[in-house]
C-alpha cells in the first residue's frame, strides 16, 4: 500500500468505527420492531400475561418512585450540604447498586430480608415474610434505581447557588419554605431527570426481582420477567411487551430532552 | 441601635470588630480582602463567629458566652449580597414578596416597587433586568420584610457610572428615611458622601475608625483612607 493509500484508510477508520457502533445499536432494535405487525402487538397485549404484567408494573414502578422521592431527597439534600467524610462515604454507598450486577443484589437482598436473612427473624415475629411477594418486587426495585434518583438529585442540589438560600433565610423563610419555594424549583432540571432515569430503571429491572422476588404471574411478574416467561411458549406477547417497553423508554427520553430544551429557553429569555 | 463585638476565625483569617451602629446608614469601607464581607455574613449568621455578641435593638441576636444564636430567619437582618442574589424562577413581584407572603405583602410590595421607581417590572423575570434595575428589585425585596437592621454588600458596584450617580441618591434617601442601622459596604468616596452617616474603616480584619464622613476628609486616618477621601477630585 502507497503511504497516501494508508493515509486516506486510517481517516476513514473513525468514520467506520462509528457507523459500526450505530448498526450495533439500532440492529436489535430496528429487528424488534419490523418483526412485530400492528396487529401482533395487539394479539401480543390482549394476552393475559401482558396485561397483569403490565398492570403489576405500573403499580410497583409507581410505588417504588414515590418511595425513591420520599426517601431519596433528603438523603441527597444532606449530600449535598454536608461534604466530608459520612457524604462520601454515603455517595459509594449510593452508587454501588449501579454497579454492581443485579444478580448480586438479588442475592444481597435475599440474605437481607429472606427468611433466614439478617432481618428475616425480625420481620418473622412482626408477620412479615417479604420474598416472592409483590413488596419484595416494590423493594427490588427501590433497591436498584433510588440511586439514580439520590445522584441526580444531590448533583443539582450542590449546583444551588448558596447566596439564593441565605437571601432567603434573611427574608424570615424556615427551611421548609427555603427547600420547597427555592431549592427544589432551582433544581427540578436535575431532580425530574434523575426521577425519571430512575423509574425507567425500576421498570427494566429483572435480575434483582427474579432472585429475591421469583416469577408469580399478577403477583411479582413484572414486564421483563413476563416477556422472559412468554419467550418459552408465545414468542407474540414477548414480543409486544417489548416494543411497549421501547416506546415507554423513548417517551422517557423525549420528555427528558424537551424539558431540558425548556431550561436552556429559559435561562436565555 | 446596633452593638457588636465579635471574633470570626476563618480559614486563617482573622475578623475583630467592635462597633455601635446609629439608626440610618453607616458606609463601611476597606481594602479589599479587610472582611467587609465576612462582617456583614457574621451578621447575618452565615459565617460562624467564635466569640462574641450583637444587639440589635437590645435583642441579643447572637451571645456566644450565653449560648445564644439566633438563626438567621429570627433575626430580622436584611441582606443585599453584591449580585443581589435575586430569585430567578420568581417574577419581580414574587420576588418582592417573598418575605411577606400573603395579600398585605403583595399591597406593600406594589407600593415599595412603585416608590423606587420600578412599579411597571412587577411581571418581569430577574433576567430580563437591567442592573439598576436588579439593584432596586433587590432593595425592595429587602424592604417588604421589614428588617430591624440592613446590610448591603457593594449595593452600587455592579451598576455603571451613569446609572450609579442616579441609584445613589435614591438608596442614600431611603436608607435616611428607614431609621433602621444600615451597613453599606462600598469603595467609592461618592457614595459615603451620599450616605451621609458615619464612616467604618476596616483594615486587615481590625476596625481601624469609625467618624463622621465630614471628620474622616478631613484627617483621613492611614493610606488607604487618604486614597479614598483624594478620589473625589479626580
Amino acid at each position: 500500500m502507497s503511504g497516501r493509500a494508508a493515509r486516506r484508510v486510517l481517516r476513514l477508520l473513525p468514520t467506520a468505527a462509528a457507523l459500526l457502533m450505530v448498526l450495533v445499536l439500532a440492529t436489535p432494535l430496528l429487528a424488534l420492531l419490523l418483526s412485530t405487525a400492528p396487529g401482533e402487538l395487539l394479539d401480543g397485549l390482549r394476552h393475559p400475561l401482558a396485561l397483569s404484567a403490565l398492570r403489576l408494573s405500573l403499580l410497583t414502578t409507581s410505588v417504588s418512585l414515590a418511595l425513591t422521592l420520599v426517601l431519596g431527597t433528603p438523603l441527597a439534600w444532606w449530600m449535598a450540604r454536608h461534604p466530608g467524610p459520612a457524604e462520601r462515604a454515603a455517595s459509594i454507598l449510593v452508587q454501588l447498586p449501579i454497579v454492581v450486577p443485579p444478580a448480586v443484589s438479588g442475592l444481597a437482598l435475599l440474605l437481607a430480608f429472606g427468611r433466614r436473612g439478617l432481618l428475616g427473624p425480625l420481620l418473622d415475629r412482626a408477620g412479615w415474610a417479604l420474598p416472592f411477594t409483590t413488596a419484595a418486587v416494590v423493594l427490588a426495585e427501590l433497591f436498584v434505581s433510588a440511586p439514580f434518583y439520590v445522584q441526580s438529585a444531590a448533583a443539582a442540589f450542590r449546583r444551588l447557588d448558596e447566596d439564593l438560600l441565605w437571601v432567603a433565610r434573611s427574608l424570615g423563610a424556615g427551611p421548609v419554605r427555603r427547600f420547597f419555594r427555592v431549592a427544589l424549583p432551582l433544581s427540578r432540571p436535575g431532580v425530574v431527570t434523575g426521577a425519571a432515569l430512575s423509574w425507567a430503571r425500576a421498570l427494566g429491572e429483572f435480575g434483582a426481582t427474579l432472585m429475591f422476588a421469583g416469577n408469580l404471574q399478577g403477583r411479582t411478574q413484572t414486564l421483563p420477567l413476563a416477556i422472559y416467561t412468554a419467550l418459552e411458549t408465545d414468542l407474540r406477547p414477548a414480543k409486544a411487551l417489548s416494543v411497549v417497553m421501547v416506546a415507554v423508554a423513548l417517551a422517557v427520553l423525549l420528555v427528558l430532552g424537551r424539558g431540558t430544551v425548556l431550561e436552556a429557553v429559559r435561562a436565555r429569555a | 441601635m446596633l452593638e457588636l463585638e465579635l471574633q470570626v476565625v476563618r480559614d486563617g483569617f482573622v475578623l475583630e470588630a467592635t462597633l455601635s451602629l446609629t439608626d440610618g446608614p453607616t458606609a463601611l469601607v476597606g481594602p479589599n480582602g479587610a472582611g467587609k464581607s465576612t462582617l456583614l455574613r457574621a451578621m447575618l449568621g452565615a459565617v460562624p463567629v467564635r466569640r462574641g455578641r450583637i444587639v440589635l435593638h437590645g435583642r441579643a441576636l447572637l451571645d456566644t458566652a450565653r449560648g445564644i444564636c439566633l438563626p438567621s430567619e429570627e433575626r430580622g437582618v436584611g441582606w443585599l449580597p453584591q449580585d443581589y442574589a435575586l430569585f430567578p424562577h420568581l417574577t419581580v413581584l414574587e420576588n418582592v414578596c417573598f418575605g411577606r407572603p400573603g395579600p398585605s405583602g403583595r399591597a406593600r410590595a406594589g407600593a415599595v416597587l412603585h416608590q423606587l421607581g420600578v412599579g411597571p417590572l412587577a411581571s418581569r423575570r430577574p433576567g430580563t433586568l437591567s442592573g439598576g434595575e436588579r439593584q432596586k428589585v433587590a432593595l425592595a425585596r429587602a424592604l417588604v420584610a421589614e428588617p430591624r437592621a440592613l446590610l448591603l454588600d457593594e449595593p452600587l458596584a455592579a451598576l455603571d457610572a451613569d446609572t450609579r450617580e442616579t441609584t445613589r441618591g435614591l438608596l442614600a434617601d431611603t436608607l435616611r428615611q428607614l431609621a433602621i442601622p444600615s451597613l453599606v459596604v462600598t469603595h467609592q468616596m461618592r457614595d459615603v458622601l451620599a450616605l451621609g452617616g458615619a464612616v467604618v474603616l476596616l483594615e486587615a480584619g481590625r476596625v481601624r475608625s469609625v467618624g463622621a464622613v465630614e471628620e474622616f476628609r478631613a484627617s483621613p486616618p492611614g493610606e488607604f483612607a487618604r486614597t479614598l477621601a483624594a478620589s473625589m477630585s479626580s
